[in-house]
């Protein structure tokens, strides 16, 4: 007869990410259940929204993945503005596509960073900064903020691109792939870290669709999935990209993703600065008099993909100036409760691995 | 409005199915065998008399969307655990939240806030006024009280 220690690793653990509580059962050095305690972080947006105009509201969409926060107001905005009958210009369109692309790269580098820290390897968290730091500088240039950018707007987005912000992103465009190559060669090429993620934490296809997990983790598992494909929004029917898909289902594929949706996504935006169109960059129906005017009713759902997965967005509207209800499908949320499947019969050094691939940010998990 | 069961479609072009209470479980089951295995999202709208729940699936191999909604009178419901294990934590958070009772669900305590918080935050009736403090008991454990003094 074994005996079992009930452990607690978090909330100030420093390998989970914010604020992550593991309740972990331990035989030995063998996690034999896991249940994640989650809610250190909350702060209820969803009734925040319910008491704001919807042009404020975006401001907790950015507080949400605070990491790739462009990618989040465009989840909204792809609600709101259906439902409230202001179309953003063309312009606007693949602006946004842009700075969402940006984003996605930017919140892949800081949970590669992460995931390196989370295996002991301090020099990649340098470079992949390094390189986040350059779309910071355009993330400042457009919207005069580094994090919460709060730069898409409803019907538009906050100011137009000028020549600066377009030749900062040129630049970007040319440094990256080597950047990413040389940042995935300190990892596929350190032994290290390949005997920590190959074969480790295996998820199957079945058990990552009974979960709903979405985003660079299902993909992994072998499930040819992107809201962006599925069902397009802004301008990506209109550029050339691919889904990387491994059905390997482990630490390893699920890095291997990540970095592939990087490349993918230079390619998408190297695309849409050639194509960006001239013409104005808001719809003159939402100037900034008539933003607290704005009245909608219905009910509309988005869906968008976020850089964790799919985002979702419902909203209600009874005919006044604010949502009646508003409700996000956070895709952080569902990734981390299959942690509970696939941490379980591991050692506790590899559910540090294991926990690190499914990219979680408290913001978007607690809301 | 009186809730009347039937199809219609969304302001945003999605297939909304509406069903009575007691054919939610039959119609989700039949939905899962069609293909429908991706259980999205579930929402409660509380809409005062009554709470609308609204479950989002979404088809993997046909990628086809689909929107189911139900209303609930004495804001209970049967659980779909048993379907999608991904509605485990939906129906934890929704219970919460807004305080929709799921039947038959496996493990029904509070997602986010302490266990022995008063009230759910997202109902109309929330007196939002009536401060809450969290503390934590010695076993670390957390807790809601009223009183700001508290703790250790």
């Amino acid at each position: 007869m074994s005996e079992w220690v009930e452990l607690n690793m978090g909330p100030q653990h420093p390998s989970t990410h914010g604020v992550l509580r593991l309740k972990i059962k331990v035989e030995g050095e063998i996690v034999r259940e896991v249940e994640p305690v989650i809610g250190y972080l909350h702060r209820n947006a969803e009734k925040l929204c319910e008491n704001t105009f919807f042009c404020d509201n975006l401001l907790y969409f950015d507080r949400m993945d605070y990491v790739g926060a462009p990618g989040m107001e465009v989840g909204y905005l792809e609600a709101a503005e259906k439902l409230l009958g202001v179309p953003p210009p063309e312009r606007a369109i693949w602006i946004r596509t842009i700075m969402a692309e940006l984003s996605r790269i930017a919140s892949h580098l800081v949970w590669l960073g992460a995931y390196g820290l989370d295996l002991g390897m301090l020099t990649p968290f340098f470079y992949a900064f390094d390189l986040r730091e350059k779309i910071m500088t355009i993330f400042v240039e457009a919207s005069g903020s580094r994090l919460l950018t709060n730069y898409c707007s409803i019907g538009g987005v906050y100011q137009d691109f000028n020549e600066k912000i377009v030749q900062e992103i040129e630049d970007f465009i040319n440094i990256a792939p080597s950047k990413i190559e040389e940042l995935n060669s300190l990892f596929v090429k350190n032994d290290i870290f390949i005997s920590r993620t190959k074969g480790i934490g295996y998820m199957s296809k079945e058990v990552a669709i009974d979960y709903g997990v979405t985003g660079p983790m299902l993909r992994a598992s072998g499930v040819e999935y992107d809201v962006r494909k599925a069902e397009p929004y802004l301008a990506y029917s209109k550029v050339n990209f691919e889904i990387p898909v491994s059905s390997k289902g482990d630490n390893l594929a699920r890095f291997l993703v990540r970095i592939e949706e990087m490349r993918q996504s230079v390619k998408i935006i190297s695309q849409a600065i050639k194509k960006l169109p001239d013409g104005p960059f808001f719809n003159p129906k939402a100037k900034k008099s008539m933003m607290i005017r704005m009245r909608g009713e219905g009910e509309v759902y988005a869906r968008t993909e976020a850089s964790k997965g799919e985002f979702g967005v419902y909203i209600v509207g009874d005919g006044g100036v604010k949502p009646y209800r508003v409700r996000v499908r956070s895709p952080s949320l569902k990734n981390l409760s299959v942690l509970r499947e696939i941490g379980k019969n591991v050692m506790i050094a590899d559910l540090v691995a294991i926990s690190g691939t499914t990219d979680l940010v408290f913001g978007e998990i607690d809301r | 409005m009186e809730f009347q069961p039937g199809e219609e479609k969304g302001k945003d072009g999605r297939k909304i199915i509406k069903v009575k209470k007691e054919d939610l479980l039959s119609t989700l089951e039949s939905l899962k065998k069609k293909g429908f295995n991706h259980l999205s999202l579930i929402t409660g709208v509380d809409r005062k008399d009554y709470i609308e729940v609204v479950y989002h699936l979404h088809s993997f191999e046909s990628n086809e969307y689909v929107v189911v909604k139900t209303v609930t009178y004495n804001s209970k419901v049967p659980s779909v655990t048993h379907l999608w294990k991904s509605a485990d934590w939906d129906e934890r958070e929704e219970y919460d939240l807004m305080g929709i009772e799921f039947e038959g669900h496996p493990d029904l305590r509070r997602l986010f806030l302490p266990q022995n918080w008063v009230g759910h935050p997202l109902r109309k009736d929330y007196n939002m006024k009536n401060v809450q403090y969290i503390n934590m008991d010695e076993d670390g454990e957390d807790y809601a009280t009223f009183d700001p003094g508290d703790g250790w």
